[in-house]
């Protein structure tokens, strides 16, 4: 089959985050196993990418790592601590942009700031440069309901940087924009990370998305979720869609892939 | 008076005017069928315009009435406000709460404000205390019932966002749980003021140690089959029922949950 | 057993049981006062021995409430759809409607107990007019929304005037007249048991509660509170569900969680 094992889990442990034995089962009503045996290691400035069909449990992983849900089994560590609740250790982009309505642009950036007693004025210093960043000054007064879509996720990600956390995690950021601004929005995004050079954890299920951001792409079976294996993504940036060799790590990723999105189809018409 | 400030007062002057144009025809045709005999038992508007100003500035007894409900009103609605969103709170954050309280409100909101005035005057009195207490039991489960729903219903996102940014519970509910209610809070309010605003008006006209008050004023008029008075008191009720709900709680609204997009502009 | 499951009923139980225990205690040892208080041994002993007479109260409010929201009905799905079909008539009504929709119903109840005396003729005009408004207000607003495109998809195949209103704007609006009906009937249960207290001389439920209050029958007075809530609690959990589910659930305009 011709996929690749080697270079999930670090022989080093000296990895940003590690992971393993996860399990995550949810028993509302009758019992779903999101994810089985996850072990896998993320380095320190790698940007990394998970992928899978829809319902592999992504998602959920990113939220285990977040600390937004507990893991029924194993552990999950960053910088060699258990992680146990969210904390501004780790900063979350939402799918849905998560603004708080009632905040200007500004104000929603230096919410986190705000959490750590940040001096007002230094806050708002901070702020701006993080919002010039992103391409959006001139609209730190601006309320969020008056925001493109893609304007919003700009705002979400500046919130997520602005109080240094040590990972940036992605919950498919992209998902909810129409086509050309998705596509916008990942060169945007590729040029923050390179001012940045973060640690992140980037969900998708958009293989192109995948091949154009990560460093390396962890592929995710169907639900029960495990790591089918991992793609190094050994490109130079910034990447170029319709290059061969970017077409060609497409190839390797979607024949990984196959299988599993039939599997995820006939477990959804359950 | 810069450009943007003209238009909108032009604006706002001319939905007043849309707005009160019914009003001068109903009020010419009404006139008019009065004083051709068409309407019989109806008092014309001029006399109830000439009534208006007779109790208003010449008797000051209408100054009174009115003085004496605002001052109940004020107390009963701002003790159910207090007492509304606390209780509203604790139900929309810890879920053992609501589920016990929750069928309680769903009963007790089912009992028509007025059908507690018996009860209460028997308890608290004919005065002024049995006023207050309607009052205050017409709001109170409206407010309760919106704060827990607006605390509920606050974007899971938007409380897990707050939590990676590192804050501890009192900002989560300072910063996030309390302005993300306001999208339920604050209409509840405004629906809270026209129940307490009826319950008041019903509970002086049932108190019988209770003098002032606009609801006694109509209440007495019967006494002396004073319908000219029965309907300048009904006119005032319906226009300070309009006041405090378009203007005070309208203007509210529009500052904050419209401001902030959370809401259309109704 | 499942705790998770069984608790979301018995938790409820608590309040209420706890309530009436410490209501029988407290009016038994005399901290409150049994002659103001009554207590729940002889009120619900005084619900079960007054049934019939009881029944017989319930009826005629019922009476009265179901006359004046058909009627209400009538005139305000009538009125209402002429409403939402010109746009100038939507807009010379509407400031008026809602302006005199403000009014108490029992505020009114002097004025016309002056000109139509007590009982039924004062209680059942106050009953119309408090159910009318919600009614016309929301069918207006009904017949108003209805989504041009549906018009002229209509019109092009071959529809006429009371075509249009028969096939389209009628059943469009039949949820918003739903939720219409469901404000009115509140307001008009309501309005008539307080109306009942100031103009009513033999019978209903509001009636009932005023006498006892005026002879100071104290037990009489909580009974009808009680059942006064019960009723309505009832109507609403079963009959007025029972519409919604047939008809705008069904049709996916309103989801209900609860």
């Amino acid at each position: 089959m011709g996929y690749d094992t080697r270079g999930i889990m670090n022989m080093t442990n000296k990895s940003k985050i590690q992971i393993r034995n996860l399990e995550k089962t949810f028993s509302t009503g009758k019992t779903v196993t999101a994810l089985k045996k996850i072990n896998l290691d993320i380095n320190d400035n790698e940007f990394a990418v998970l992928l899978g069909p829809s319902g592999c449990g992504k998602s959920t992983l990113l939220y285990l790592i977040a600390g937004f849900e507990k893991p029924t089994k194993g552990t999950i560590k960053l910088d060699n601590k258990i992680i146990k609740k969210p904390d501004s250790d780790r900063g979350f982009v939402f799918q849905d942009f998560a603004l708080y309505p009632w905040r200007t642009v500004l104000r929603n950036v230096t919410f986190g700031l705000e959490m750590k007693n940040t001096p007002k004025q230094k806050a708002i210093e901070e702020a701006k440069k993080y919002i010039k960043m992103v391409g959006l000054d001139g609209f730190e007064d601006a309320y969020p309901h008056t925001l493109s879509g893609g304007m919003k996720q700009r705002v979400g990600i500046a919130r997520a940087l602005v109080y240094h956390p040590e990972v940036l995690l992605m919950d498919e950021p992209f998902g909810a924009l129409d086509a050309q601004t998705r596509k916008h929005m990942q060169m945007e995004l590729e040029n923050i990370w390179e001012q940045t050079k973060k640690t992140v954890i980037f969900v998708t299920h958009s293989v192109i998305e995948a091949v154009y951001l990560a460093d390396r792409v962890f592929v995710m079976t169907a639900r029960p979720g495990t790591i089918k294996g991992v793609v190094d993504v050994d490109l130079p940036r910034p990447r170029n869609y319709t290059d061969d060799k970017f077409l060609n790590v497409r190839e390797k990723i979607l024949n990984l892939l196959e299988s599993e999105v039939e599997k995820s189809l006939e477990l959804t018409g359950e | 008076m810069n450009e943007t400030t003209k238009k909108l007062i032009k604006k706002n002057f001319k939905e007043l005017l849309h707005f009160l144009f019914p009003f001068f025809v109903v009020i010419i045709f009404w006139e008019i069928f009065v004083d051709i005999g068409l309407i019989t038992r109806v008092p014309a508007p001029y006399t109830l315009f000439m009534r208006f100003l007779q109790i208003t500035f010449e008797k000051n007894i209408l100054t009174s009435h009115l003085q004496a409900s605002i001052y109940r009103l004020l107390i009963g609605y701002f003790l159910a406000a207090i007492l509304g969103i606390g209780l509203g709170t604790l139900m929309g954050i810890k879920k053992s709460i609501s589920e016990m309280f929750s069928p309680v409100l769903s009963l007790l909101i089912a009992i028509p404000t007025i059908a507690w005035v018996p009860v209460l005057l028997i308890t608290l009195g004919l005065g002024d205390k049995t006023v207050i207490t309607a009052i205050f039991l017409g709001g109170f489960f409206a407010i309760a019932y919106s704060t827990m729903h607006g605390i509920k219903t606050v974007n899971k996102s938007l409380i897990n966002a707050a939590k990676t940014m590192g804050s501890n519970n009192k900002s989560l509910f300072f910063h996030v749980l309390l302005p993300g209610s306001l999208v339920s809070l604050l209409p509840g309010l405004r629906l809270a003021i026209g129940y307490s605003w009826r319950a008041l008006v019903g509970a002086e006209m049932l108190a019988a140690l209770v003098k002032w008050g606009i609801g006694k004023m109509i209440y007495s008029a019967r006494f002396f089959n004073d319908v000219e008075l029965m309907f300048v008191g009904l006119i005032i009720i319906g226009l300070a029922g309009l006041i405090l709900d378009h203007l005070v709680m309208g203007t509210i609204e529009k500052w904050t949950i419209e401001r902030w997009g959370m809401i259309q502009e109704g | 057993m499942d705790t998770t499951k069984i608790t979301p009923y018995l938790l409820p139980l608590i309040p209420f049981s706890l309530f009436f225990i410490f209501w029988e205690l407290f009016a038994n040892i005399g901290i409150v006062n049994p002659a103001l208080f009554s207590k729940p041994s002889i009120i619900f002993i005084k619900i079960f021995e007054s049934y019939s007479e009881l029944s017989f109260h319930i009826l005629f409010t019922f009476y009265r409430m179901t006359i004046s929201f058909f009627i209400a009905l009538l005139i305000g799905t009538g009125l209402g759809m002429i409403m939402g079909y010109k746009k100038q008539i939507y807009q010379f009504f509407n400031p008026l409607i809602t302006t005199v929709m403000t009014v108490p119903g029992i505020a009114m109840a002097p004025l016309f107990i002056v000109w139509f005396g007590f009982g039924d003729p004062t209680i059942i005009t106050i009953g119309i007019i408090v159910a009318f408004f919600p009614i016309v207000y929301n069918a207006a607003t009904g017949a108003r929304s209805v989504d041009p495109q549906l018009l002229k998809a209509a019109k092009i195949m071959g529809a006429r005037k009371r075509d249009l209103f028969l096939h389209v704007y009628l059943p469009h609006s039949a949820s918003y007249l739903i939720i219409g009906s469901k404000l009115g009937l509140a307001r008009c249960w309501r309005t008539i048991i307080a109306v009942e207290f100031i103009a009513a001389t033999s019978y209903g439920l509001g009636y009932m509660i005023w006498d006892a209050y005026e002879y100071l029958n104290v037990t009489v007075v909580y009974s009808g509170v009680i059942v006064l809530a019960i009723t309505f609690f009832v109507i609403e959990k079963t009959i007025i569900r029972y519409i919604e589910k047939r008809t705008i659930e069904r049709w996916g305009v309103i989801q209900n969680n609860e």
